[in-house]
């Protein structure tokens, strides 16, 4: 029986697979995208605002550091932000779910095994921006232990972004658009988050009460563990990230039960 | 097999008046309106029977199609299929049917059909011996063979139906939920996968449940029409007393050597329909009737062909569309 149930899970993650790896060139470009988009957008910016403006230091961080920071943040980004199941809500609308909900494989899983998939091949782009990045000479000091339990981390990051999407996407049977939700929720969890800038940036004050949202280890603490210079508690980003992902989990068991209520299978 | 007692399913909608001050209004407030898609619908069907649900655009069929195979929650009343209640979803029920959607494809797009079986050969767990030898027969009948690694998206559509058919018939459902299965096809094609499900059903007995606009479709392959209007079921019995409905009538059709032009009255009665150049008629005739109508045409008029047949199931769902009183007695 489990072993039936993981060849449903392998089969849709190959399939998944094949979906994306049927376009080439998008794949490709998908794979050296972020290393380009690094030195277009981050590089570029963060070297005119510390050499032009003559600025040697941003609340500790010199032009090296904020570049590692910024590098460090786009691999944080890549494995735990790239994947975007935003077509949930429109499949959702346009009532394309129905043939899922037919096929004896539960809807959850079949998204969850192509988002499985999906962070394969975006590790594959992952190991392409390291070693680019490595090449360059930008992570000179990379300390191995620091890079796996970085991408360990970065990973159930990934996971809780992947539940927090599919619960948004789930608002779709009750509501038309979706997307200012999404948008919504990414530009705050930017914010707080430590995706824009380091969060010692912050007050204390606030710092303190964001250690009990999820925000601050979505971006800032797996970039941190990567850095060698995570200086709070492991155990305790650990315990909430765990404990956001049961609280996230368990809304989207509760949404998807009453939300099918309500699912119309429009234009079949 | 299918046993519903007072089914029903209503949906809410809200209503808005065309135009930007419309949308304005309904920004600040809403009137929702529930409507019955369909209302108290019983019906019973047994293993291996071949149901055609007929009716218009918005009647409730495929409502009753969406809710036999578990897609959505009745608002109110029993339904139970295959002794599951289909919401619930088991997988033991959902190993049990298909469904094939005309207007919703279930394969995936940019890989060819062979993937998608390949995924579904593990959804319904099917061993590797079945799963190549129903391939194979699927692809011999259907004739698809060199299209099985064919990307999904480089397909005819008569093609992607027959792939969609495939898809649903590898584990071998119980029943079968037929929505559209011909819509957009062109004659030929339409008639292949006809010929493919009646020469399926044969050789399996598999229950089938069929929503066509196509009548030909039903005519073709349903020994029972299930007529839905308005949500509610209006006729159910056997193809060959649904023409019975407008009383024993028989399809006359004529065609003149020259146009005619006068329209009297003695034509009327008969329901006719011209053609353009007013050189065709067809008519429905009380069988009772026939004889004297037959001579006084040949009399009256300068007929070149004359001939009649059974009532065409078309012609009965026109005539029932414009005058559902003729249904009263139906019922």
């Amino acid at each position: 029986m489990a072993s039936a149930q993981l060849a449903k899970w392998w089969a849709t993650i190959r399939i998944s697979w094949n979906k994306q790896l049927s376009y080439k060139l998008n794949f490709l470009l998908l794979v050296i995208g972020p290393s380009v988009v690094f030195f277009f957008v981050k590089y570029s910016l963060w070297t005119a605002i510390f050499r032009l403006e003559g600025i040697g230091k941003i609340q500790g961080y010199d032009l090296s550091n904020m570049l590692r920071y910024q590098i460090w943040s786009l691999i944080v980004a890549l494995v735990a932000q790239g994947y975007n199941s935003m077509n949930l809500a429109e499949d959702i609308r346009m009532g394309r779910i129905s043939a899922y909900l037919v096929y004896p494989f539960d809807f959850w899983s079949f998204q969850t095994a192509g988002f499985i998939s999906f962070q394969g091949l975006q590790l594959v782009t992952v190991s392409v921006t390291l070693l680019f990045m490595f090449g360059l000479g930008f992570l000179q000091h990379l300390h191995v232990p620091d890079l796996l339990s970085g991408l360990a981390f970065s990973l159930v990051v990934s996971f809780f972004w992947y539940q927090v999407s599919y619960l948004i996407g789930l608002a779709a049977f009750w509501l038309e658009e979706t997307w200012v939700l999404r948008v919504m929720f990414i530009t705050i969890s930017q914010f707080f988050s430590g995706a824009i800038l380091p969060l010692e940036v912050y007050p204390k004050y606030l710092l303190n009460i964001l250690a009990w949202t999820p925000f601050p280890y979505l971006t800032y603490t797996p970039v941190k563990i990567f850095m060698g210079e995570y200086s709070g508690s492991l155990s305790q980003a650990w315990i909430t990230l765990l404990a956001w992902m049961v609280v996230v989990g368990l809304l989207n068991r509760l949404v998807w039960q009453r939300g099918l209520r309500l699912y119309t299978a429009a234009g079949m | 097999m299918i046993i519903c007692q007072g089914l029903g399913k209503d949906f809410k909608h809200y209503q808005k008046t065309a135009g930007f001050v419309g949308s304005l209004k309904s920004f600040f407030h809403r009137s929702y309106e529930r409507r019955a898609a369909v209302h108290n619908f019983d019906l019973e069907i047994q293993h291996g029977e071949m149901v055609g649900l007929l009716g218009p655009n918005g009647a409730g069929k495929t409502t009753l199609m969406k809710m036999f195979s578990g897609i959505i929650v009745p608002s109110h009343g029993k339904l139970q299929v295959l002794g599951h209640v289909p919401f619930e979803r088991e997988h033991g029920f959902r190993k049990k049917i298909a469904l094939v959607m005309g207007q919703k494809s279930q394969l995936w797009w940019d890989i060819p059909a062979m993937d998608s079986f390949l995924l579904l050969q593990k959804y319904y767990e099917i061993d590797n011996r079945d799963f190549k030898k129903r391939l194979g027969e699927l692809s011999a009948l259907l004739g698809v063979e060199r299209q099985l690694q064919v990307h999904v998206r480089k397909l005819s559509l008569g093609e992607r139906m027959k792939m969609e058919l495939m898809a649903c018939l590898l584990h071998r459902p119980e029943i079968l939920f037929l929505d559209e299965p011909t819509i957009g096809l062109d004659v030929v094609a339409q008639r292949n996968i006809r010929d493919f499900i009646a020469q399926y059903q044969a050789q399996y007995k598999t229950t089938v449940i069929l929503t066509s606009h196509y009548m030909a479709d039903v005519e073709a392959l349903c020994q029972r029409i299930v007529l839905v209007l308005g949500g509610t079921k209006r006729f159910d019995g056997p193809i060959r007393e649904f023409s019975n409905i407008l009383g024993r009538e028989k399809f006359v059709s004529v065609t003149f050597s020259e146009s005619i032009a006068d329209p009297t009255s003695f034509w009327a009665t008969f329901d006719p329909q011209w053609n353009e150049s007013r050189t065709r008629v067809d008519l429905r005739v009380p069988e009772a009737e026939l004889r004297s109508s037959a001579v006084a045409i040949l009399q009256r008029f300068p007929v070149a062909e004359f001939s009649m047949e059974k009532l065409p199931i078309e012609r009965v769902m026109n005539a029932l569309l414009a005058n559902p009183q003729l249904l009263k007695g139906a019922e």
